[in-house]
């Protein structure tokens, strides 16, 4: 049995955990590929012309997938560890993909204020079951996962090799020796992470003689100097997301100050109808604009131009 | 600082809240009606992919901040996992910027964070706070009433225009009441100045149901009359979205538990907002054999989004005329109009159709 996994949105929050897992518990899986102008077209085609960029490539991926596979798995991801939440249009994902896909989905709710991830896995596992082979066991599960949330486990070689390792962490701290003007990058891993929708920004950024800082690249310190530091923005995010992008954008702009590094600007990356991106750029916009960074905001939709993002990076990068 | 209150503004409610702040002893200067230039001078100060209707009540505040105003109340939390739970430090943080020296009172809307909050500000005592909150709700009930029956006697008035006319006027004199004893003798007569509309009784209507998020459409002044205009097309609107629905879900929880088991083949999760509802109600509507069924909502609102095609695609399996209008500053009177008027016809072949 072959389970698809659309390369998109909810994808990136986990890269490689989910196609390690149902790999290790012995199904095929089928990763869409990396997003092109087909996906895109396709997703535009079919979304609600209001709904966010990301979701609209998302359709597109599961498009993709439709009848290449037994199974499409869309899980309804709706809280972390942290019982923070993720963001509202993820809630409705798989019954909306029921809608548009002919192959059956695959779907179990992650709700980490109700059930624990491992309990949600079990059951999602119960679900497995063929016609020649019985569902997995507790066991058989919790080794996956286990293998699956390994760091530097080596893909096996029925993976599509180019689906691996796109989040390799370069050493941060090299990067923020560098003599190059260093612009932080910030946005979601969909965005950050998929070249086709950001307009390989990172490559153009570099062309442009910087060095690019992915906000996730980030590490937050263990002695949480961010709380005991009196910020002039105090919000409390109840989004995961939100949470860990201020943190992070705290986190560095701490460090710039001991560590004696400069940080030349900041760009976020939004896609086009983003509802929560509209809240947290008001906080990031201000975190910068109150240390005096020039700070950059850049929506993306299916309409962007490569010219047009260029354009706004060469003035970017004179200013600075 | 003595504070001078204002607030969100909300359709006709307005009335209601304004009444509650008063009785509670404080200064009230009620939010300025929603025109094209408070939208316009909202939506200039306000973050630009933000929903509508933080930029039209942004947009309210700004005339009443000019004649003095100094306090603004807002709830949060009211939509669960959307965006209105930040409705108020952004609204505070934008005016703060705008350069207005405001004092933001943003509650979670529970019972006892509301009533700490309004203790706070106003020292009024327990029992003058109950009697407030008991005018308040006398006050509602009453608007919502008016609001239904006029949904009724619209579509069937013999003399046009007569239903709107008597409506605001009812809704200017409850406005001016002050005294919670003089009441009793309004409400019967509102009630009964409405019930003395001539009617065509008996009369074979088209029924349609307004769907959608809640600040859109139960707003008059956003929707750009969209119920007035149904009725006077002779079209009965329903709608079950107001104050008092939201509140009673807020209430009693196994509400919520209910419309999730009745929408279980279509969603199986909450998506924030109130875009279950839209779902149920579309459902309901359905069974009740209504002609058609429009949704509000404010351009890019996620709830709303998100349940948009679940709608669409009980819209194709019923065959029921559907129309989905989305709402914001670049929305043009006319534009909604002529899709009004498309759909009205669609209604009544519907309708007469459904009866060969």
């Amino acid at each position: 049995m072959t389970i698809g996994i659309p390369r998109a949105l909810i994808y990136w929050k986990q890269p490689h955990f989910w196609e390690t897992f149902f790999e290790n518990l012995g199904f095929k899986v089928l990763l869409s590929p990396s997003t092109n102008k087909e996906i895109v077209e396709m997703g535009v085609k079919v979304a609600d012309p209001e709904t966010c960029f990301s979701n609209k490539v998302y359709w597109g991926h599961l498009l993709w997938l439709d009848e290449k596979c037994d199974l499409i798995f869309v899980p309804r991801l709706k809280a972390n560890k942290e019982k923070l939440e993720y963001c509202p249009k993820f809630f409705g994902l798989p019954d909306l993909a029921k809608i548009l896909v002919k192959t059956p989905i695959l779907t179990e709710t992650f709700d980490e204020r109700k059930e624990k991830f491992e309990k949600t896995l079990e059951r999602l596992g119960k679900k497995l079951k063929t016609t020649t082979l019985p569902p997995p066991t507790k066991e058989e599960i919790k080794k996956a996962a286990k293998i699956a949330s390994l760091k530097d486990y080596n893909p096996p070689a029925t993976l599509p090799a180019e689906g691996w390792a796109p989040k390799e962490r370069q050493d941060f701290f090299k990067k923020i020796q560098t003599k190059k003007p260093k612009i932080i990058l910030i946005s979601h891993p969909y965005n950050l992470y998929d070249d086709y929708v950001n307009l390989r920004i990172k490559e153009k950024l570099e062309k442009l003689g910087a060095e690019a800082i992915f906000v996730d690249e980030i590490p937050i310190s263990v002695n949480q100097r961010t709380n005991q530091r009196e910020s002039a923005v105090s919000i409390k995010f109840h989004w995961e997301f939100g949470k860990e992008i201020m943190e992070k954008i705290r986190e560095i702009l701490d460090m710039s100050k001991f560590r004696n590094f400069e940080l030349a600007g900041a760009i976020e990356i939004s896609s086009f109808a983003c509802g929560c991106d509209a809240v947290i750029k008001e906080f990031v916009e201000k975190e910068f604009k109150q240390n005096k960074i020039p700070f950059l905001y850049l929506m993306i939709d299916e309409q962007t131009g490569e010219a047009g993002i260029q354009t706004r990076l060469e003035a970017f990068m004179d200013t600075i | 600082m003595k504070p001078i209150i204002t607030f969100a503004r909300w359709g006709n409610y307005t009335i209601a809240f304004k009444t509650l702040f008063e009785q509670l002893g404080l200064e009230v200067i009620p939010p300025e009606k929603t025109n094209s230039q408070t939208i316009a001078e909202g939506a200039k100060i306000a973050p630009e992919m933000y929903c509508f209707p933080m930029k039209v009540t942004l947009g309210n505040y700004l005339p009443a901040l000019k004649k003095g105003a100094n306090t603004i109340f807002m709830v949060q939390n009211v939509g669960g996992s959307c965006r209105q739970r930040y409705y108020g430090v952004i609204q505070e943080k934008v005016l703060k910027e705008a350069g207005h020296n405001i004092n933001f009172l943003d509650f979670r809307a529970t019972p006892k964070d509301i009533y700490s909050a309004i203790k706070k500000i106003s020292n009024a005592s327990f029992w003058q706070i109950i009697k407030a909150g008991r005018f308040f709700f006398k006050k509602l009930r009453l608007i919502e009433k008016m609001e239904k029956m006029a949904q009724y006697y619209r579509p069937r008035e013999i003399e046009k225009r007569m239903t709107d006319k008597i409506l605001t006027e009812g809704l200017s004199k409850l406005e001016e009441l002050k005294k919670e004893k003089d009441f009793p003798k309004l409400k019967r007569e509102i009630l009964k100045r409405l019930s003395e509309i001539k009617i065509e009784v008996n009369k074979d209507l088209p029924k349609v149901g307004l769907i959608g998020e809640i600040y859109t459409v139960c707003d008059p002044s956003i929707n750009f009359e969209v119920e007035s205009k149904l009725g006077k097309e002779g079209i009965e609107v329903h709608r079950e979205m107001d104050i008092t629905y939201h509140l009673k879900k807020l209430i009693l929880p196994w509400k919520d538990w209910i419309i999730q088991r009745k929408i279980n083949p279509y969603l199986r999760s909450t998506v924030g907002g109130h875009g279950r509802d839209a779902i149920y109600e579309m459902l309901h509507y359905i069974k009740e054999d209504f002609d058609g069924v429009i949704h509000l909502l404010p351009f890019g609102c996620m709830p709303e989004i998100t349940v948009r095609p679940i709608l669409e695609k009980i819209h194709q399996e019923s065959g029921i005329p559907f129309l989905s209008l989305s709402l914001d500053e670049q929305t043009a009177e006319a534009g909604i109009d002529t899709r009004l008027e498309a759909f009205i016809d669609v209604v009544k072949n519907y309708h007469k159709n459904k009866k060969l």
